[in-house]
């Protein structure tokens, strides 16, 4: 996908006068914020649970090429095709090249931010595959041709009415109100394609070195027909997916749908491991599976690292005050909220990130909710303080700090300065006391006024009121 | 018991009153408070604006400041969350020095919230004032997650005879995080909107938090949009009976 | 190089460590690996997996039924499906072949369900009381497309085959069968989906409907 992250205030912006848009995101906030509540509340050991699932991640991540090498011997063992790709180019072209050489003429999809990330659809469309999207909410996306905005609910943007006039202007069918019977009619149009498809792809939320399997977490029961129908399964996933054991996808379980949308597990849990064998009736007689680096190696002895324990849920953009006010396609990348800020700058390059970084009030929700304890205002920061050495902030703003870190250092100045601004602002204010303009802090002043200094500072009338004091201890 | 009195770039530039309803809040309790007179900035603004070496100068400034200090108190829990955590656990945390280390560590342990000092270490009994009134109160982000202020500014007000009308969504950002609020005016105006439309709700006559930061962004948004009536205070003003001298 | 020695060998500068992944290295990952150490266990999953089985069935919006043996399952499938309105015909798996179907007016078909089918019979592995969640394995006699295609999927649970954790469930897999098989599929509840609005639709792309018979 195009990188569009230099325009994230201009895009804000327009979003935050969307009035579809911003009545949906309300709408999703309560049912994330307060359904996640609910569930989590229901284990009396949640932090505990989180902090080894934490350590269990930081395990894997510590020695991922050895994980991987346990994954890719048992998967190959099980019967499955392990496929690298280092870009994603070469992940694009590995899976042209399996439909190419299988004559696959259509796919079915499920959900895959990897696919995301890569355009395979593009790519593949482009080499003459029919591709069909079979999440709902990718299904819709794919007929309204536009990105997903949110990694777990891609259509949460999407009002109802929006849905009823894709499906009628693509199905050829009598306008719908009513969102069971759009669903029902998206069943139906979807049923002939997942059984008539040459291959199925499918992303992977974890694969398992223990035993050489990939797996899916799904509610629509999607991701089951496109492993199991199609004559070839091809999974699509990041190096940093791998986990141990089957145990560890039990921990993870627990906290991914409850973080995700405070469901206690998620309907389908979809483990699936090498191909077709001679005592069965069903399931793929070629399984791939490409495992995908395309920026993912430069997090490792990074200070970005922890980021990779990141197990996609969508807890910190449901919780970001940012994410809830202006939408996931405002990121202008795959990945939107806390996380985005995190993966965007850091996959795709901190220059074509723009204002990312900086897109936060470090409230610190995201970190609290994070079911790996990913902490990501300090990421964030991090990466500013990249941006503020590589000198990728405006210049009117790296003067501001310099000049305001020449006076904060010099306290007799700073005291000299202060008192000056607190009584300009002061006269500023005028009788109402409130600024309504401040040249400088337009962004501020166009929506608020700022109310004015007192007049004269602490540090003059303490001195005034206890001239006989000792100030310094 | 010698308490250091930090009290914040902003209270001492923009609302010197915080500063002096603290100081009677410490003094009334027998505190021996000084007032380091050398202070200026905790460095969180240049700290979160990706400015690291700065921070750490400032982070030393601020150590030697309050050297002698058996306690230091600022009437911020994002100052506080700065000096308390990120001195420790990110700007000094690799640092080679080990004394300078510990001198962080001790700094951070004797590193007050104003509520959680009042509440927590001088356990006070009794406030100096009254305040009669309908309140609401705002839960600043750092405070709140960074270093636990929740219960503390609520008993201490319950002590005041106030009525405290609890928000809806009063953990929820308000949209200021320091130079968000003007990097991002737009975003960061609409969550204080969304703040404003939760305290309106309440019907209460003031609103009342920790943070100055906070109170700027949600009472510039509030007499933006033509509410000249919902009073804003530090919780500190309303401790002291100072509201009166607060604007 | 190919691209997985250079991701192999990425992975490792970037991490610090130096030449080839060594063997002593694969062995602590296969120590990990065979440990299989636990994760900390909610305080309510330990105890009472029947229990919550009934209870989290209920939340998951999957019916539930409880009868005295095995061969009574044919007449609570037709109460079933009598209630539900849905045709007497059901596909299912080759266990439940012996089982007296015509005396309860039921078409009993074994074989794989296809996208026509409107009811699937299917056993299970094993169930779990923690999240009221069914264990298929896919094999030769156990499809799992009679689990997925058809709009109502009918489970016949065995109470002592109820264990309180996915912990649990991995073991007794491995206990039984050694490595989970191609398909290893947990179901809780119908299908559903929330992507338009947020509003929670049963039935997506799987059944609409999930109902347990518990057996002794």
């Amino acid at each position: 996908m195009q990188v569009q992250s230099m325009f994230f205030k201009e895009s804000a912006s327009k979003k935050l006068n969307d009035a579809v848009l911003q009545k949906a995101m309300k709408k999703a906030k309560s049912k994330f914020v307060d359904g996640r509540a609910a569930s989590v509340a229901t284990i009396d050991n949640w932090e505990d649970i989180r902090t080894h699932a934490a350590a269990l991640r930081d395990r894997v991540i510590a020695n991922l090429d050895a994980y991987l090498i346990e994954f890719e011997k048992n998967a190959i063992r099980r019967g499955s095709v392990v496929h690298w790709a280092e870009t994603a180019e070469e992940a694009n072209a590995i899976i042209v090249e399996i439909a190419r050489k299988n004559a696959v003429k259509t796919v079915t999809k499920s959900k895959s931010m990897v696919s995301e990330e890569i355009s395979l659809n593009d790519a593949l469309e482009a080499a003459g595959v029919k591709v069909l999207e079979t999440d709902l909410g990718e299904y819709i996306l794919q007929l309204a041709k536009e990105p997903p905005s949110h990694i777990v609910a891609p259509a949460v943007h999407k009002s109802k009415e929006q849905v009823a006039a894709l499906f009628v202007a693509h199905h050829h069918k009598p306008l719908l109100t009513d969102i069971s019977a759009m669903t029902r009619e998206a069943r139906e149009e979807l049923r002939a394609h997942f059984l008539a498809a040459d291959m199925g792809i499918s992303g992977a939320n974890f694969v398992i070195a223990e035993t050489g399997t990939t797996l899916t977490v799904t509610n629509e029961g999607n991701a089951d027909m496109v492993t199991t129908i199609p004559r070839i399964h091809c999974v699509i996933t990041g190096i940093e997916k791998v986990i141990p054991t089957l145990e560890d996808f039990a921990t993870l379980i627990r906290l991914l749908p409850r973080s995700a949308i405070g469901q206690s597990i998620a309907n389908y849990l979809t483990l699936t491991t090498g191909v077709k064998q001679a005592n069965e009736q069903e399931g793929p007689e070629q399984m791939h599976i490409v495992l995908v680096d395309a920026g993912r190696t430069k997090l490792l002895g990074d200070d970005m690292q922890s980021m990779l324990r990141c197990i996609r849920c969508g807890a910190c953009m449901n919780h970001c005050p940012v994410y809830q006010n202006v939408g996931g396609h405002a990121y202008g990348w795959v990945y939107p909220g806390p996380m985005g800020s995190v993966l965007t700058p850091t996959y795709v390059g901190i220059e074509n990130a723009g204002d990312l970084p900086n897109a936060a009030t470090f409230c610190g929700e995201c970190q609290v909710v994070c079911p790996v304890k990913i902490p990501l205002p300090d990421l964030m920061r991090k990466l500013r303080e990249k941006q503020f050495d590589l000198h990728l902030r405006p210049f009117s703003e790296r003067f501001a700090i310099q000049v305001w870190a020449f006076f904060v250092k010099r306290p007799v100045l700073y005291s000299f300065a202060s008192r000056m601004g607190a009584r300009l602002a002061a006269w500023m204010g005028g009788r109402e006391k409130l600024i309504h303009k401040l040249p400088g802090i337009d962004g501020w002043t166009d929506g608020r006024d700022m109310p004015a200094p007192e007049g004269k500072t602490f540090k003059e009338l303490y001195r005034k009121k206890y001239a006989s004091r000792k100030t310094n201890p | 018991m010698k308490v250091g009195l930090f009290v914040t770039c902003l209270v001492d530039l923009v609302r010197p009153n915080i500063g002096f309803a603290t100081l009677k809040l410490l003094e009334d309790a027998g505190c021996e408070v000084v007032f380091p007179s050398e202070q200026t900035c905790c460095g969180q603004p240049g700290y979160n604006s990706g400015a690291r070496e700065l921070s750490q100068e400032l982070a030393r400034k601020v150590l030697a400041e309050f050297k002698d200090c058996d306690y230091v108190v600022a009437p911020s829990g994002s100052c506080s969350g700065q000096v308390k955590i990120h001195y420790v656990q990110d700007l000094f945390r690799d640092s080679p020095d080990a004394v300078e280390r510990k001198e962080f560590e001790k700094l951070s342990a004797k590193w007050f919230e104003l509520s959680d000092f009042l509440v927590n270490v001088l356990k006070i009994k009794s406030l100096p004032a009254q305040f009669s009134g309908n309140v609401t109160y705002h839960d600043s982000c750092a405070g709140l997650r960074e270093i636990g202020i929740k219960q503390q500014p609520r008993e201490l007000l319950a002590k005041t005879g106030c009525t405290l009308t609890e928000m809806n969504d009063a953990e929820k950002c308000c949209g200021f995080g320091g130079t968000f609020s003007i990097k991002l005016g737009e975003i960061s105006t609409r969550m204080a909107d969304n703040k404003c439309v939760n305290i309106a709700v309440t019907g209460a006559d003031a609103m009342v938090g920790g943070d100055l930061g906070c109170l700027l962004n949600i009472e510039g948004r509030l007499r933006r949009q033509g509410d000249k009536k919902t009073r804003v205070y530090h919780f500190a003003e309303v401790l002291a009976g100072m509201t009166d001298s607060a604007m | 190089m190919s691209a997985r020695e250079n991701i192999l060998a990425r992975i490792r500068t970037n991490s610090g460590k130096q030449g080839a992944t060594t063997e002593q290295e694969l062995v602590a990952a296969r120590a990990v690996i065979t440990a299989r150490t636990r994760g900390p266990l909610p305080t309510f999953a330990r105890h009472e997996p029947i229990a919550h089985f009934i209870e989290e069935c209920d939340r998951l919006k999957t019916t539930l039924a409880e009868v005295h043996s095995l061969q009574d399952v044919p007449a609570e499938i037709a109460r079933y499906l009598l209630v539900e309105n849905l045709e007497k015909k059901l596909v299912g798996w080759a266990e439940f072949s012996a089982l007296n179907w015509t005396g309860a007016r039921i078409e009993f078909i074994n074989r794989a369900a296809n996208a026509n089918d409107l009811v699937g019979l299917t056993g299970c592995f094993c169930a779990i009381g923690e999240t009221g969640t069914l264990l298929l394995l896919g094999a030769l006699a156990t499809p799992k497309v009679t689990a997925l295609l058809p709009e109502t999927h009918i489970c016949v649970v065995k109470k002592s085959r109820i264990v309180p954790t996915m912990e649990d469930a991995f073991q007794l897999m491995r206990d039984e069968i050694g490595e989970p098989p191609r398909a290893t599929f947990f179901v809780s509840g119908p299908s559903r989906t929330a992507d338009i609005e947020q509003t929670i639709v049963i039935g997506a792309h799987g059944p609409y409907r999930v109902h347990v018979v518990l057996i002794p």
